[in-house]
């Protein structure tokens, strides 16, 4: 089954995504921020990473720059999903290694042909 | 001397506005003597500078909410959809309240990005009236998914002054989290009305989805 790590520090969020993901056949970790997510990434092997930008400890964009660190998530994909529609975080977002960027609210069906389009 | 007396030369200059509240209607309240953000269904404003942030409810919710150490905060306004064409099938409530999560992660999430912290954050309702006629109680609903909203996220309610029948005019100033409510008079109110069904036909009829771009 394919694994996806979802993080974000909105409990109703992760609600709405792991509803989300979980109906569209997919595992689902969750995890509340960026420390916890690369801690989750390392235990479990996941094959994408769908992870919000602004969390407290540690945020989207410093998350994808440690995944991109970690040999086993150098070519995984990780999409953004976000409030942030801006050019400035998009880019920042880009550089750090992101795959794609989503911005909230999502729409379920398009958030799952997005992941399916992703993983190829 | 009267020279500095002169009314226009009271008014201080605006403060700055945020990145990303370009947009927003600001004005000089005279009557509050403070610089205002008025805000429209569908919009949400925060302030660093003390601004009082004003806005008009009828069957909409508004969220204020704040970091009550560093006074950093705003206002949300906002409405579910209320057709089940968004509810029919899968995926049920959760593409309903897709608009107000939206609107309470979005303004949130600008007071934590100006250095609030989420352990300060201090939250206070209005709105909700059932006033719109031959219409369900669109308010209630409002009403119960904000409650639930905020009990998921761990974030308590320290004043609230929501349902009832009267739209009521808002202001709330982020800096000191003070609120003053006005009940407005039902037959005067039909700019809100109107305005409101403007909304709540958009929100019914727009799907509430952000855009996807792929690097």
């Amino acid at each position: 089954m394919t694994r996806i790590l979802a993080v974000d520090d909105s409990a109703s969020m992760r609600q709405m995504v792991a509803f989300t993901l979980k109906g569209g056949g997919f595992d689902v970790v969750e995890a509340s921020d960026g420390v916890e997510a690369l801690e989750l990434a390392k235990e479990n092997d996941c094959d994408l990473v769908l992870t919000d930008v602004n969390m407290p400890n540690m945020d989207g964009i410093e998350l994808t720059k440690e995944l991109r660190g970690l040999a086993n998530y150098k070519f995984v994909p990780i999409l953004m999903l976000t409030t942030e529609s801006g050019m400035d975080k998009k880019t920042e977002g880009r550089a750090a290694g992101a795959t794609g960027w989503i911005v909230k609210p999502f729409n379920p069906d398009q958030l799952l042909s997005t992941i399916k389009k992703v993983l190829g | 001397m009267m020279k500095g007396l002169a009314v226009n030369s009271a008014i201080p200059p605006p403060p700055p506005v945020l990145a990303g509240f370009e947009q927003i209607n600001r004005y000089w309240d005279k009557s509050q003597g403070v610089h205002a953000a008025k805000i429209l269904p569908g919009e949400l404003y925060v302030s660093v500078h003390g601004e009082m942030v004003v806005t008009v409810l009828g069957s909409c919710v508004a969220a204020c909410i704040r970091d009550r150490v560093k006074g950093i905060g705003g206002m949300n306004h906002f409405m579910l959809p209320q057709d089940s064409q968004h509810s029919h099938g899968w995926g049920g409530d959760a593409l309903v309240t897709r608009y107000g999560n939206w609107a309470m992660e979005a303004l949130i999430n600008e007071i934590l990005k100006r250095g609030g912290k989420r352990g300060y954050l201090e939250v206070k309702l209005f709105g909700g009236g059932q006033v719109l006629e031959n219409m369900t109680d669109i308010g209630g609903r409002n009403i119960e998914f904000v409650r639930t909203y905020l009990k998921d996220e761990g974030l308590e309610i320290v004043a609230e002054d929501l349902g009832g029948r009267a739209p009521r005019k808002v202001l709330y100033f982020p800096d000191t989290g003070a609120c003053r409510v006005r009940r407005l008079n039902r037959v005067t109110s039909d700019t809100l009305y109107n305005r409101e069904r403007a909304y709540a036909k958009k929100v019914n009829t727009t799907p509430a989805e952000g855009s996807i771009e792929l690097f």
